[in-house]
């Protein structure tokens, strides 16, 4: 009866160091094939360290990644709009936004150790959310990655109130792994990440849009544009940009090309109401007349081609009534 | 003199169509959130207008500012953060908050469990919560 316990540890005891001795999925691909076209190792050493107070470990990493783009920002600014007392720790959601905030592009990356060391190479700090608990018994942690070393298999962060933290690959992806693969740069407008895919840099300029000045989200959206120039989420971005600066040509412009390479109901919509804005009364017909035609029977953009048409018609110069009026 | 009468207020009636004219000429753009929204670039909720306005409207009400301030944060402060989130993320942040496990609560055997079976895994390099403890690799 005693063996058999014993004997049951012992097989839990083995079995837990077997799942300790295996290599996790991603360290071990990194370890078997060393990636092509990224360096062996880096170092961010001018990365700024915030050592973190009590659970501020949010704004702390988001000091060190804003300060590394060029944005200062003390944590103690920056904990009034990323941490949540009542939960002592900031949202993910709300990581991004403060980000933002200060003017950064804040873009999350794919889930995958790789993409960490194609920033790093392309000299970004990357934030990451680790779970330095259990799945069941979270420790939830930011910190930024500075630095990596394929030989050595190790990672170098700055994380909580330690400057240049040492950490096996294999352990920080179990940790990372318990945290989602949850990762983001934040980055000047007009930059771009190097493994980000074309969703999540749209979705980060977009939402950058709200924060920042019209000339900063200009700059976002051209850079991302020009990565991928057939997106018409950005192209609306980069001419709504510009209209919203004043540039009603640079708007017309951009929503001109963006009509006629995607002849997309809201490109036509927003190259009217720029034509109208502009007083070219008969350019603004014509956009209007595309916009209807295209949104037929869309529920989304129906409406307010209609309405933008009815307007283009009622600005139209109509010499008659001003005849009458004179009478 | 009639004549010039005439020409002055057709002058006007020219300017002042003209200002109308000019007055009336805008049309509201697309914006890109929602241009973005259709494209699937962010996720689509109708409702995220809603209940951005939904919580806006409760962020003014006194107790809601009351409670906020006790917890260290002001109202207004929340307002410039909900204010800093698009559509989609204002929706994922409410859903997030009614989700979340609020507070912590267990028995201390569990809690002697969990800190026994941490340092545990700590020492395996599963888990890093313990500064003093390094891993056997």
């Amino acid at each position: 009866m005693r063996r058999g316990v014993v004997a049951r540890l012992a097989a839990l005891g083995a079995a837990l160091l077997l799942v300790g001795c295996a290599l996790p999925p991603q360290t071990r691909e990194l370890t078997d094939a060393p990636p092509t076209g990224v360096p062996v190792r880096t170092e961010l050493a001018s990365v700024p360290f915030f050592p973190q107070t009590a659970y501020h470990c949010g704004p702390a990493a988001l000091a060190t990644a804003l300060g590394a783009a060029g944005f200062t920002a003390q944590p103690d600014e920056l904990a009034p709009q990323v941490y949540l007392p009542s939960r002592q720790g900031s949202l993910q959601v709300e990581m991004l936004a403060g980000a933002r905030r200060q003017g950064a592009l804040a873009v999350r990356l794919p889930p995958t150790l790789r993409a960490v060391l194609e920033e790093l190479a392309g000299g970004h700090p990357v934030v990451v959310l680790q779970n330095l608990g259990l799945s069941f018994a979270p420790g939830w942690h930011y910190a930024v990655v500075v630095g990596h070393d394929l030989e050595a298999g190790t990672l170098l962060l700055r994380s909580g109130t330690v400057e240049r933290q040492v950490l096996s690959l294999a352990t920080f992806e179990n940790t990372w792994a318990r945290g989602g693969h949850w990762a983001f740069v934040a980055l000047p407008p007009g930059h771009l990440p190097v493994s980000a895919t074309e969703n999540e840099v749209a979705a980060a300029t977009v939402a950058l849009e709200r924060s920042v000045a019209p000339a900063a989200a200009r700059r976002a959206y051209d850079a991302a544009l020009a990565r991928w120039p057939g997106n018409l989420t950005l192209a609306i971005g980069a001419g709504n940009s510009r209209h919203a600066a004043g540039d009603l040509a640079g708007a017309a412009e951009v929503f001109e090309a963006a009509s006629a390479l995607h002849d997309s109901a809201p490109a036509w919509i927003n190259l009217a109401a720029v034509r109208l804005e502009q007083g070219q009364a008969k350019a603004a017909e014509g956009a209007a007349r595309r916009a209807v035609a295209r949104a037929a029977g869309d529920a989304a953009w129906q409406a307010i081609a209609d309405e933008t048409l009815a307007k283009v018609l009622a600005a139209q110069p109509q010499p008659t009534s001003v005849r009458r009026r004179t009478r | 003199m009639v004549r010039t009468k005439r020409w002055l207020a057709m002058l006007l009636a020219a300017s002042l169509s003209y200002a109308g004219a000019v007055h009336g000429a805008q049309s509201a753009l697309v914006g890109t959130e929602q241009v973005a929204a259709a494209q699937g670039v962010v996720s689509a909720d109708a409702q995220a207008v809603a209940e951005r306005a939904r919580v806006l409207e409760l962020l003014d009400r006194p107790e809601v500012a009351a409670g906020l301030v006790e917890r260290g944060l002001s109202a207004e402060q929340a307002r410039e953060r909900v204010a800093a989130l698009t559509d989609a993320e204002v929706a994922q942040l409410a859903h997030t908050l009614d989700t979340a496990p609020a507070g912590a609560d267990g028995v201390i055997g569990v809690i002697v469990f969990i800190f026994v079976l941490l340092l545990v895994t700590d020492i395996l390099g599963l888990t890093k919560v313990y500064p003093f403890t390094r891993s056997v690799r």
